[in-house]
């Protein structure tokens, strides 16, 4: 039973370090680097969690990504923020990714209504503001 | 079918789903390994008491801003533990009531600082996802992987290495005591690995859940086999399997992590249950 034991520990060593050799991952559609409409909710909403826990894994690539759109309203009277919430399978949790939309559309003109679903493409990004960083989509266009 | 491979061809890809079924797999062996003894100790419970206990380290964690958890969650949750099994012997407060009462106060204690001194905007969804799992499984770091891989081979090692005295101590603490092994020393050993468990197996199920991965494998496996070894390796198998199958399929299907693999433990039991039944009967004839 020992022998057995230890060499499934050996297999599981093997296993964890095959487990984190690859860091990339990437779920390519033509132009787009990482395609999240192909995935299930449980995986889009673990994969948006990855994007902003590491954001510097994913700037620069193109991401489309499916939702529910949302808008946040900052302190300044015309500040906005479109964004696309994903929730996770035990509906308690989401995550939303801000979007910002190619030229300079007009709010509420170029935008959806809140709570429709939306399918946005866009090129991810960070920014800072007010010493805080923040991830987005910029140059973002809603396909759907 | 075709289609479903290229889902999970697809899906493993991404290094989180590979994280997961890793560090599930792990989790399962180890709890699975404990469960036999908790149950045959009558603890059977101190799983949902110590995990109740980690939440509530958690939110003081949480409160005091400490970036690494792990570094109050882990001790407490060890004195608790050796506390439980400690006063489990003791006259005045049976065990089953220590472990209700840690249980309850850690909980309410956990939540009403979360309340208190809301560390983030959405504090039912923090809540949610410590309590139920939700997909913390599928977020690990790798940091997080390879510190479950230690934690693990650790708990794997002790149990091999003490597997004669833990059965000793688990069927009869005074016949034990009379052969010359430290049952108190040991039950200590117990307790603190069944702490690094708890604490691990809150990423996979939430802590609400964590009873369940420890306490169906073991009784599935007694269902259908009457000996020590025999129902330790039959309760392993069995607890990888349900969390290989219930990581899987919570992708496949977008359901949630932790109750998907505690279902799979269910059915598991219902089917060892009838393999049982039948056996029983054969026997009989």
């Amino acid at each position: 039973m020992k022998k057995l034991i230890v060499t499934a520990l050996v297999l599981t060593f093997i296993f964890t370090l095959a487990a984190c050799s690859a860091e990339k991952s990437t779920v390519s559609n033509g132009e787009i680097d990482l395609d999240l409409t192909k995935l299930g909710s449980t995986m889009v909403y673990s994969e948006v969690y990855n994007m902003i826990y590491e954001p510097s894994k994913y700037i620069g690539k193109t991401v489309k990504m499916q939702g529910t759109f949302t808008v946040a309203y900052g302190d300044e009277p015309d500040s906005f923020y479109p964004a696309v919430l994903i929730a996770d399978a035990t509906a308690c949790c989401s995550q939303g990714m801000e979007f910002v939309l190619k030229g300079e559309p007009t709010y509420p003109d170029a935008y959806p209504q809140r709570g429709v679903e939306v399918t946005v493409v866009g090129v991810f990004d960070t920014y800072l503001e007010n010493g805080q960083l923040f991830c987005h989509l910029k140059n973002a266009e809603i396909v759907k | 079918m075709s289609e479903l491979l290229d889902k999970f061809q697809l899906y493993f890809q991404f290094p989180f789903v590979r994280y997961a079924l890793v560090v599930g797999v792990l989790i399962a062996l180890c709890s699975s390994l404990l469960g036999v003894t908790l149950v045959l100790k009558r603890f059977s419970f101190i799983g949902d008491g110590l995990s109740h206990v980690a939440f509530g380290a958690m939110a003081v964690a949480a409160v005091v801003g400490l970036t690494n958890d792990m570094l109050l969650v882990m001790p407490v949750t060890i004195i608790c533990a050796v506390l439980l099994l400690k006063t489990g012997q003791n006259a005045k407060i049976k065990g089953d009531a220590s472990v209700a009462m840690i249980s309850v106060g850690a909980l309410a204690i956990g939540y009403l600082l979360m309340n208190l001194f809301p560390t983030s905007s959405n504090i039912s969804a923090d809540v949610c996802a410590t309590l139920f799992g939700s997909t913390s499984i599928l977020t690990l770091t790798q940091f997080e992987v390879w510190l479950s891989v230690a934690l693990s081979a650790v708990v794997v090692i002790i149990f091999i290495l003490f597997y004669n005295r833990i059965f000793a101590v688990t069927f009869d603490e005074n016949f034990a005591n009379s052969t010359g092994i430290k049952a108190n020393a040991y039950n200590l050993l117990i307790a603190a690995v069944i702490a690094v468990v708890i604490v691990l197996a809150m990423n996979l199920v939430g802590s609400l859940l964590i009873s369940a991965l420890i306490i169906f494998p073991a009784l599935s496996a007694m269902c259908v086999f009457k000996n020590f070894k025999a129902v330790t390796i039959c309760s392993v198998c069995i607890s990888i399997f349900c969390a290989t199958a219930g990581i899987l399929f919570s992708i496949i299907v977008s359901t949630p992590v932790g109750p998907t693999i505690v279902v799979a433990d269910i059915a598991m039991f219902a089917v060892f249950r009838v393999i049982g039944a039948i056996n029983s009967k054969r026997n009989k004839i």
